[in-house]
């Protein structure tokens, strides 16, 4: 049962690869609620399946088993149009490499989306060029989306995730191909807009740096959330890593996690250097 | 809407350019073979042209091209004297030769005798009615024979002076000259003999009953209308035609299809990632094929445009250099092109749409 302001629930999401011996569990029985306002981002490392469950949870993919519930609607029992109609209407998209139609401009990039959900001419017109102007993109309606920088490429991407006032927005990667501060600045834009706008945000990302624009952090590996709580960081590298499987090294009385040899075997050559970076990050 | 379907194309104006190219070529193949074949099927007009509604022959005569007719004067009467029967005028018709520009020239010459004709119409005596010593030609022998008014012109021993250029005619092998009853008795060297009998009936006498009482007053006399006299003369342009046209025209079809269809999977090939992107943001089946359909009749209308601005040139400059090169260009062609190319466009669309239809939308999640 939906919570009032519950957005987005997942129940026992399952997605099976394969057969037989090849048989790869991607997600294993992930259960999870987002409401509106709220900025969720789930991190784990590459394969762990965070992009697979983000892409069942936007109908862009069958789960095996289990269950999606957005806004009320099974979208896990609709058809291939119901699907198509849930992406229009209620989930907006962010991708990792913007995925910008190439050979419109700006604005048509976000008019499209709005003429995709049956909303054209004038109408669509205004609506992209106010949802553009408002994040900062006014002086850029006329460009080819591939003469932007890579941080205003991907506010044209969340205009165009936007364009349909969706209630749930989905990102994967958002901050993959930016540079720290517009990766930065593009987290905050994400979290103002599940704030002011009262929708739920799903970000996928293995990006340690945002972290601390999230509203709420969960851990995905092979295939499972895991509690946050039993997360380490990583000295050298930042990455999050499970205390009880992680390679660890003792000094000084203080034991330092670690996801690899290599950087444990980093650590040992200039340990003055990440203790400091650790007591920092503490 | 965003005009998706032309911003794709134009993307790549090159590649447009050449695929449009290709189009107005196989649009200009076709349209330029239907057009000579319209202006060969003229072939006989002149039938049809003269004041005649009946053509009497020998028994026996096919058309008048190949076979030869050959009647006494005197049977002529028996015509005259049906119901219905204003007046048979005697005609003299024949292939001749001549030197004329450098080479040899052949000509149909035709005699109709003016006086058993009765009064005749400025025009009918400006196109058909020539006078003692003089001869009309059409423009395709006089530009052929290098022949214009007021030129002299020697043909089977007689001296004639063009009085006057007609304009085209559909009889591009051989184009019919017209001179006076009695030059071309001396010239075909014939006594009391013509070759056909031209008769004009009188107010509302039906053509087909008309013709049966001729043939039934004299059967060794043999009665066509004018339309199945010109009709037997086209006959031959379409046996030899028609089957050339056809593969003509298929080929045309093929190639036009084939480059439309190339260049709409090429560039649907290269968007693949934009129309997995579309899908993903909810874009139905119906909205994509649009944008596919869409891009292939801007590339085939292109084409379409392009290819009959350049048949009418070619056909015009095609003429200028070969005389015989008639062509007419009917609306009714042009419009069964326009529709050939919108079933083209629907064709060369169905890869395409296959294409776009297995596109998984998840394939906007990798990197």
């Amino acid at each position: 049962m939906l919570q009032p302001s519950e957005i987005l629930r997942v129940d026992g999401l399952t997605k099976v690869f394969g057969q037989g011996e090849a048989t790869v569990r991607a997600v294993d029985g992930v259960d999870l609620e987002v409401p509106a306002g709220q900025l969720l981002l789930i991190m784990g490392p590459s394969g762990s399946g965070k992009t697979t469950l983000l892409t069942m949870i936007g109908g862009l993919l069958r789960p095996t088993s289990g269950s999606v519930t957005i806004g009320g609607v099974e979208i896990t029992a609709l058809g291939d149009a119901g699907l198509s109609a849930i992406r229009r209407n209620v989930v907006g998209f962010i991708f990792q490499s913007f995925s910008l139609w190439e050979t419109l401009s700006v604005e048509e990039n976000v008019e499209l989306a709005l003429n995709i959900a049956g909303v054209n001419g004038r109408r669509a017109h205004e609506r992209a060029t106010g949802l553009l102007t408002g994040l900062g993109l006014g002086r850029r309606l006329r460009f080819r989306s591939r003469d932007l920088s890579g941080g205003e490429k991907q506010r044209v991407s969340i205009a165009r995730a936007l364009a349909n006032q969706p209630r749930l927005l989905l990102a994967d990667e958002p901050t993959a191909n930016l540079d720290s501060k517009h990766g930065h600045d593009v987290m905050k834009l994400l979290h103002k807009i599940s704030r002011e706008e009262n929708r739920a945000v799903v970000v996928v990302s293995h990006d340690p740096r945002i972290r601390e624009v999230a509203d709420r952090v969960l851990w995905m590996e092979d295939g499972r959330i895991k509690d946050i709580g039993g997360l380490v960081a990583d000295p050298v590298c930042g990455m999050s890593v499970e205390a009880a499987q992680a390679v660890t090294v003792d000094r000084n009385g203080h034991t330092y996690y670690f996801c690899s040899r290599g950087c444990s075997w980093e650590f040992s050559l200039n340990p003055d250097r990440y203790t400091r970076v650790a007591a920092g990050r503490a | 809407m965003v005009p998706v379907a032309r911003r794709n194309l134009f993307a790549e104006k090159g590649r447009f350019a050449i695929s449009v190219g290709g189009v107005a070529l196989a649009v200009l193949l076709i349209l330029t073979v239907l057009a000579l074949y319209r202006g060969w099927s003229r072939a006989g007009e002149v039938f049809e042209q003269l004041p005649g509604q009946i053509w009497v022959v020998q028994q026996g005569t096919s058309d008048p091209f190949h076979s030869v007719s050959l009647i006494e004067s005197e049977r002529l009467s028996n015509a005259t004297d049906v119901q219905g029967v204003l007046t048979t005028v005697p005609v003299l018709s024949r292939q001749m030769n001549f030197q004329a520009g450098g080479s040899e020239q052949d000509v149909r010459l035709m005699a109709l005798d003016a006086a058993a004709l009765g009064p005749a119409s400025p025009d009918l005596k400006e196109r058909f009615l020539a006078t003692e010593g003089s001869i009309i030609i059409e423009s395709t022998l006089s530009r052929k024979a290098g022949l214009g008014q007021g030129d002299e012109v020697e043909i089977g021993g007689v001296t004639l002076t063009v009085a006057s250029v007609r304009p085209r005619g559909g009889d591009v092998l051989s184009q019919f000259a017209f001179v006076h009853f009695n030059d071309a008795k001396r010239i075909f060297g014939v006594g009391d003999v013509v070759n056909y009998g031209m008769v004009v009936l009188a107010g509302a006498a039906n053509v087909g009953v008309t013709g049966a009482a001729i043939e039934v007053r004299d059967p060794g006399l043999e009665a066509f209308t004018a339309e199945e006299f010109a009709q037997s003369v086209r006959k031959e342009i379409d046996e030899a035609f028609i089957p050339v046209i056809a593969i003509l025209l298929a080929i045309g079809f093929i190639v036009g299809t084939a480059v439309v269809g190339l260049t709409i999977y090429t560039a649907t090939i290269e968007r693949t990632r934009e129309f997995g992107v579309m899908k993903a943001v909810g874009a139905g089946a119906g909205f994509l094929y649009r944008i596919v359909l869409a891009q292939a009749t801007i590339l085939t209308g292109a084409g379409f445009v392009a290819g009959l601005a350049g048949s009418l040139v070619v056909a015009d400059l095609a003429a200028r250099a070969v005389p015989e090169f008639a062509t007419e260009f009917q609306v009714r062609d042009v419009i069964a092109v326009l529709a050939a190319v919108i079933v083209m466009a629907f064709a060369a669309s169905f890869m395409p749409v296959r294409r776009v239809n297995s596109i998984d939308p998840a394939i906007v999640f990798r990197a």
